[in-house]
């Protein structure tokens, strides 16, 4: 049965290694559910986010996934929109790490909230006003554009293609997919930037207000750009993680690069934006709100360092790796670059969420830390158990990388 | 064809706390806690947890004995006017800001508890049920319940209303005595009621004749982060500089002290 | 038709689609959206008729008027009355709290029982009240049978001189036992002073809102001190925008608490050193000649020797050397104090829930005499007590007649103690040191020794020698957790009971608190359990207590009130009494007759007298001399026959006075004597009091626990402040737990940096660490009294519980 499943002309570990494989990522799913289940039915209690960390890990998790993600959309609009037929060879494998984000991030949020089960009110007695009535639908849609997305690509299971509905379904399914891609940058766009709007529109809380045009404040751009730029760079650590992992060549090189050059040279206009943005701010906002640049840098642990991380060291120089030809075409470099990167935001949604939480506002308030619970840690690593296991059974039944026979035979490559 | 009107008629209630007169006693949140319904934990040491309407701040002035002092800051819900921090950011419509009497109510039934206006606010007025309300079988503790609000359910977000039961309970007395508008002081908060030092002055801003628009009007008077626009409507009077220093942030020397003046 | 696999996945997604459009599914998320909007297990209170009943709080002797607004019989809220003289509007956060003492059935006793498990484990079965009785009454019968009245012992900590409290001590002269003891307070210091130096029994009368210059030693003015209702009103109305600068308040104590960090000056003073302070302004008042000639001169005995100790010994150098703060602060604050036009000086210490030192509040009450501030507008009213009725005199049998004139346990009215009314710390003393156990059968009445008594730890240690403890307390109080014998009371909002003249109000007042809600249980009235008691023992006991029930004694007593003729029973509310006073001399009643006075005062109403006679100092005192005495012939007198018994020095010490024959009988500054090496308790520490913490006998209510402060307490462990430098030179952190140890044991604490703190000092908050009531209150933080090694107030012999040596040792 198993064999029957794997695609044609492709090797695959035998079940036993495979199960033994996805061992772990089950016992992280597993305490996931545990810690799911004592949130569930006991409250939010079994966290130890506080009226002062209203957000927590979750939400940083949630949102680095999100922008992790954005490969997807930003793939897909490279390939299907701007034309780049290179990319064909990966948009399977950027779809289905964009699902896997979306969905763990949709679940993670179904658990942050006080009231899943009213969840839904966010649709019912939706607030237009409200950047994360924005994030919602814009999540909820795309997570649906995902699926249809992904859905092609299950059916192109050796089994399911048998059946001959469901292998018109997905061939057409893939003749429409520029429109689904369409559908899913727009949409995208959107939910980046209200999560970076998210923080932007606080204007009560100095460490986030930006200015901004019109109703959306810059934290709206920079998040759109930063996903753009890092989206990319994850799927590329993905794929690449698949192909050490499976000791196998999946994508041809040219994928790979055209995905790095574009998303160094994003990176290069997202790290030059967010230091001007950060020059205005310090400036313009913070001043105005009677504060200095350093009130915001003298609490805990979180100095000038956070903020020299995230521009400096996770910005400015995989920005250079990734711009510069000869290093990118380094695997070595390549990797570290994008690793970088994929560090550089996830800093930045760290910052945002944790730090602009942390920094008392009132002059007579005090700093409060925070330190997640196991609950909290479980949740959040079952994302990371769940991403590996549907990835690796994607990669074990579907059809996930088109070139990955083409590229194996000419290489010779023991299985 | 278009019909002259006069200026708004709408209500903007308010409160002044004179922290001069506040003795730090806190009787407020007392009844604020009892008149709202507030459950009561076994454990309330954690403050980041612990759910209060009305929450006193100790603060002190920084100096060394023998010059040290203390002071405290009662903090309510702020009722922020128009573009309040809070309402643009809720999902679900949950909180809003009344246009007739200016009050940011919250609907616990709505509320879907994501917390986003939790972060949004700056005052910490808003505080989340982490637990189911701690009302034991047995303890009939759940006896001294008022019906005039209701309690609330675990996973939502509650916060002071300005006693707004009390509003509707004045305005039934005053229909039912044929009249449309309330007298001052014929709605007032719990925690102004029960302020045994008379620091509290709760009324209607927009309105001239009352006391709160008279105070707040006081040299002395500041709100709580007042820069950051969110336009508070409850006012605080201190003459005490270093006490009205820690209304706001300030960068070196923009606080303007005011040289206390002699009563004579 | 075939269910192959094509059908079925049809079938499936066709199933799952229909279901969509069938109202199913939508109803179903709809439904248990509504369920979370009404979760079962979220308490839904009843509605009914909204009602409202007045009446007065009985939870401390502030008697604030209360209003307690119900829905149909259940009490919702109390909130301040403003109808009644003493709070105007305002009460205290304790009494805000105050339907949680009623409703939360695990802090109560909720029907007579008796103990089953060992003594401190709060293990009690039920039993009947008339079990209950009959267990006690044959109790007693059998120890006076055995001809030994005086084992039984009576502990109360009902307010000064009310009814309950007449009947308690009444039922224990009938028992025959001398030994009745009264938990110590502030009033008691009060009434000594007022009788060693005036000769009166009226009660302290501060007319501080007629004061402009507010002096205060150690009183909390606005940490719960007095009515709190009032004196926060009060506090609220000086800072009033157009009182500014017109009321100065200064505030006397080693600590920066609310009162002293809200007055308008703050003098902080050694701890136990108020005296010398009170001297060293004397001295400057008297040099300067800024004190009123006329009273001093014409209405005051040994006004010479007192002036040439205070000019000998207390200049402000002095002064200053021995409280540590600055002669020329001394000098200034005596000039503005005398040169004000209605000084006032208040002596106590934080909320009055303790006693003070005696010759301490003589030296502060000297500095009213010296300024004239005695019966005068904005100074100390000059009272007679309360005209409460007499009840007739106790019938006696041979057993009693022989048991009364036994000898107190504790000492108190012998020579050594000639003025003391009871010394706790000496009962247990006697209790604990004695082979024989001294008492059999204990009976404590409205109060809590084992938590508030500042004795370390005796008399919860001579409990032990006790072999049958009765509680009559409403509450699972810590002392309850010792005894025997559980005999409850009401609930404070389930009774009559009255309020007596509250603390330090300038008129009479009188005011009875009405039952707001039924009894919720198998409570009795601690008046009624007395009576039934008496009555069951029969004989002359049962004859001294011929009433039907407790009302019927009220009514006794308040007739005494209808007969004085002067007062009135209808408050508006419009004008304060202490405006009203100061233009009335007199009042006339406003009933007719005693029925309709009875009926007003039983709606929870009041009785008061809105009108003074100032000045008479031709008449006031009622000393030998009939003059107000710097130099005490009360106290002459005691001295005197302590002497004829002892050499004068040993005496002297004996009594606990250090300064000498001379200084003796005037108000002077007497150092408290350590008995410990100071190298090894180089600390000293001080309890302290705050008002959103109940530190008397009840227990706070829980919604009080939001309003204490992490820095305060923590899960279980309450902070003690100490001032930073003092800590580094200690090693000491921000919350570091420590065990602070003194020479009668230790208690563990964090540790609060406080800048308010004297340095050299640790401040402990008193009202913490419970061994009973229940889960909101037990256990959490450290009880400084337990630590306390009670030396002894010279004279009074009353615990100094201000000062203990101590030293800090991290956990």
């Amino acid at each position: 049965m198993d064999s029957a499943m794997i695609p044609e002309g492709v090797k695959r570990c035998s079940p036993k290694v495979f199960f033994l494989w996805t061992i772990p990522w089950i016992g992280l799913l597993m305490w996931g559910l545990l810690s799911a289940a004592l949130c569930l039915f006991k409250g939010l209690n079994q966290t130890n986010m506080t009226d002062y960390f209203a957000f927590a890990v979750w939400i940083v998790v949630d949102l680095a996934i999100i922008a992790l993600g954005a490969g997807a959309f930003f793939t897909g609009f490279l390939t299907y929109i701007v034309g780049k037929k290179e990319l064909k060879d990966i948009i399977n494998a950027a779809v289905i790490i964009g699902f896997i984000c979306y969905s763990g991030a949709v679940a993670m949020l179904g658990i942050d909230i006080g009231q899943p089960i009213r969840g839904w009110f966010i649709f019912w007695h939706v607030n237009v006003h409200s950047m994360l009535a924005e994030v919602s639908f814009c999540i909820t849609c795309y997570l649906g554009v995902l699926a249809i997305e992904y859905l092609p690509i299950i059916l192109e299971n050796r089994q399911i293609q048998k059946v001959r509905t469901l292998r018109l379904a997905g061939e057409n399914l893939h003749g429409i997919m520029a429109v689904f891609a369409a559908t899913g940058a727009f949409l995208s766009f959107f939910h980046q930037g209200s999560l970076g709007g998210l923080f932007g529109v606080m204007y009560a809380r100095p460490f986030d207000i930006r200015g901004g045009f019109y109703v959306w404040p810059w934290t709206f751009f920079l998040f759109i750009l930063s996903a753009m730029a890092a989206g990319p760079s994850f799927t590329i650590l993905c794929t690449k993680l698949t192909e050490k992992i499976s000791r196998k060549r999946l994508v041809p090189e040219k994928a790979f690069q055209t995905l790095a050059k574009i998303s160094g040279w994003l990176l290069s206009l997202y790290v030059v934006l967010k230091i001007l943005d950060t020059i205005v701010w310090a400036f313009g906002d913070v001043p105005r709100a009677g504060l200095t640049f350093m009130d915001f840098f003298k609490e805990g642990p979180y100095g000038v360092w956070l903020l020299v991380c995230e521009i400096l060291v996770f910005g400015v120089v995989p920005a250079i790796i990734l711009m510069t030809p000869s290093a990118r075409k380094s695997e070595g470099w390549l990797i570290t670059g994008c690793l970088m990167n994929c560090t550089g935001i996830v800093l930045n949604r760290f910052t945002f969420t944790i730090v602009s939480l942390a920094i008392p506002v009132m002059p007579f308030d005090k700093f409060v830390s925070y330190l997640p619970t196991w609950q909290e840690w479980g949740i959040s690593f079952a994302v990371i158990g769940y991403g590996f296991l549907l990835f690796s059974l994607s990669y074990r039944y579907l059809p996930v990388f088109p070139k990955e026979k083409e590229l194996n035979a000419a290489a010779k490559q023991p299985a | 064809m278009e019909k002259k009107h006069g200026p708004a008629k709408g209500n903007s209630y308010g409160m002044v706390i004179d922290l001069d007169k506040c003795t730090g006693c806190g009787t407020c949140m007392v009844a604020c806690s009892a008149e709202n319904n507030l459950a009561v934990r076994p454990d309330e040491s954690d403050k980041q947890r612990s759910i209060t309407w009305m929450r006193l701040y100790k603060v002190t002035n920084g100096k060394e004995f023998p010059h040290a002092e203390v002071s405290y800051f009662p903090r309510p819900c702020m009722h922020c006017d128009h573009h309040t921090p809070c309402v643009s950011v809720c999902p679900a419509t949950a909180t809003e800001t009344d246009y007739h009497t200016g009050i940011v109510s919250q609907i616990y039934t709505r509320c879907i508890g994501c917390r986003y206006c939790m972060a949004a606010c700056p005052y910490h007025a808003r505080t989340f049920n982490w637990w189911d309300g701690y009302f034991p079988k047995g303890k009939g503790l759940e006896r001294y319940l008022s019906p005039e609000v209701s309690p609330r359910m675990r996973g939502v977000v509650e916060k002071c209303t300005f006693c707004h039961h009390r509003l509707m309970r004045a305005k039934t007395q005053a229909y039912a005595e044929e009249r449309k508008e309330l007298e001052e002081g014929e709605y007032i908060t719990a925690c102004t009621e029960a302020c045994p030092a008379q620091a509290i002055t709760f009324g209607d801003l927009n309105n001239p004749e009352h006391k709160v628009t008279r105070l707040a009007k006081s040299p002395y008077a500041f709100r709580l982060l007042e820069r950051l626009g969110t336009e508070p409507k409850v006012y605080y009077i201190s003459t005490k500089d270093w006490v009205r220093k820690l209304g706001d942030n300030y960068l070196p020397g923009e606080f303007k002290p005011i040289s206390t003046v002699k009563a004579g | 038709m075939e269910l192959n696999r094509r059908n079925f996945i049809s079938l499936m997604v066709g199933g799952v689609a229909g279901l969509h459009i069938t109202p199913l599914p939508w109803k179903l998320t709809d439904d248990i959206a509504i369920w979370t909007q009404n979760w079962p297990w979220v308490p839904v209170p009843p509605v009914g008729a909204f009602n409202k009943v007045k009446s007065v709080c009985t939870l401390c002797p502030g008697g604030c008027g209360i209003e307690v607004r119900r829905v149909d019989e259940r009490a919702v809220k109390i909130e301040g009355r403003t109808d009644f003289p003493v709070n105007p509007g305002g009460i205290c956060p304790v009494g805000m709290g105050g339907l949680q003492l009623l409703y939360n059935e695990d802090i109560r006793f909720t029907r007579p029982m008796k103990r089953v498990g060992p003594r401190g484990s709060g293990q009690f079965a039920d039993i009947s009240w008339k079990e209950a009785l009959g267990l006690l009454g044959e109790r007693l019968s059998g120890l006076r049978k055995a001809g030994t009245p005086e084992a039984i012992a009576a502990i109360d900590g009902n307010p000064c001189r009310s009814t309950i409290s007449t009947l308690i001590e009444r039922l224990l002269k009938a028992l025959g036992s001398p030994n009745y003891l009264r938990t110590p307070s502030v009033e008691d210091t009060y009434s000594l002073v007022n009788l060693i130096m005036q000769g009166t029994e009226g009660p302290m009368a501060y007319d501080i809102e007629n004061s402009d210059f507010i002096l205060s030693f150690g009183s909390g003015l606005i940490d719960g001190w007095g009515s709190p209702g009032r004196m926060i009103n009060a506090w609220g109305m000086w800072r009033e925008p157009e009182m500014r600068g017109k009321v100065k308040v200064v505030q006397v104590e080693p600590r920066a608490s609310n009162t002293a960090s809200k007055a308008d000056q703050w003098i902080p003073v050694l701890p136990g050193t108020e005296a010398a302070l009170a001297l060293g302004m004397a001295h400057v008042i008297i040099k300067e000649g800024l004190y009123n000639r006329e009273f001093v001169n014409g209405f005051t005995s040994g006004f010479g020797e007192w002036s040439s100790l205070v000019m000998k010994q207390y200049s402000p150098t002095q002064s200053a050397k021995i409280t540590g703060c600055q002669a020329d602060e001394i000098t200034a604050l005596a000039r503005a104090f005398a040169k004000s036009k209605a000084p006032v000086a208040l002596c106590g210490r934080g909320k009055g829930t303790l006693n003070g030192s005696l010759y301490e509040f003589m030296c502060i009450q000297s500095l009213n005499a010296l300024t004239g501030g005695l019966n005068r507008i904005g100074g100390v009213l000059v009272h007679e007590p309360l005209p409460l009725g007499p009840l007739p005199e106790v019938t006696f049998d041979e057993v009693s007649r022989a048991g009364i004139q036994k000898a107190r346990l504790d000492q108190a009215g012998t020579p050594r103690f000639p003025y003391a009314q009871s010394l706790t710390s000496l009962f247990s003393k006697a209790v604990f040191e004695g082979k024989e156990p001294a008492v059999d059968t204990l009976l404590v009445f409205g109060g809590n020794p084992v938590h508030t008594l500042p004795d370390g730890g005796l008399f919860r240690k001579a409990l032990r020698n006790i072999p049958f403890v009765v509680s009559f307390s409403a509450f699972r109080d810590d002392t309850a957790m010792f005894a025997d014998l559980i005999l409850p009371d009401h609930s404070y909002l389930e009774k009559m009971d009255e309020s007596i003249w509250p603390a330090g109000i300038q008129y009479p007042l009188y005011a009875l608190s009405r039952p707001v809600v039924k009894p919720l249980y198998d409570t009795q009235h601690c008046g009624d359990t007395i009576l039934h008691l008496a009555k069951q023992m029969g004989g002359s006991i049962a004859a001294s207590f011929p009433w039907k029930g407790y009302e019927e004694i009220l009514k006794q007593r308040v007739k005494g009130l209808f007969d004085s003729a002067k007062g009135l029973v209808t408050y508006k509310g419009t004008n304060p009494v202490w405006k009203t006073m100061q233009k009335t001399q007199e009042v006339t009643p406003d009933y007719k007759s005693f029925d309709e006075m009875w009926n007003k005062l039983k709606s929870g109403g009041l009785w008061f007298r809105p009108a003074h006679s100032y000045g008479r100092w031709d008449t006031i005192f009622k000393t030998a001399t009939g003059k107000f005495e710097f130099l005490s012939s009360r106290l002459q007198l005691a001295v005197q026959s302590y002497l004829r018994q002892n050499q004068a020095d040993i005496a002297l010490a004996g009594m606990g006075i250090g300064a000498g024959a001379d200084a003796a009988c005037l108000p002077h500054y007497e150092e408290v004597k350590q008995a410990f090496n100071a190298k090894d308790y180089p600390l000293t520490m001080v309890p302290y009091e705050i008002i959103n913490i109940a530190s008397g006998w009840i227990a706070s209510p829980p919604h009080l626990n939001k309003t204490i402060f992490d820095d305060q307490l923590l899960k279980e462990d309450s902070f003690a402040e100490i001032n930073p430098k003092t800590a580094s030179q200690l090693g000491l952190k921000e919350g570091d737990l420590v065990f602070i140890e003194s020479p009668a044991g230790r208690i563990q604490v964090r540790i609060n940096l406080f800048d308010g703190a004297m340095p050299g000092a640790v401040f402990v908050p008193l009202g913490f660490g419970h061994i009973g009531y229940d889960e909101f209150t037990k256990g959490k933080g450290a009880n400084p009294n337990y630590i306390i090694s009670p030396q002894m107030d010279p004279l009074s012999g009353q615990p100094v519980w201000w000062k203990t040596p101590v030293k800090i040792i991290k956990v």
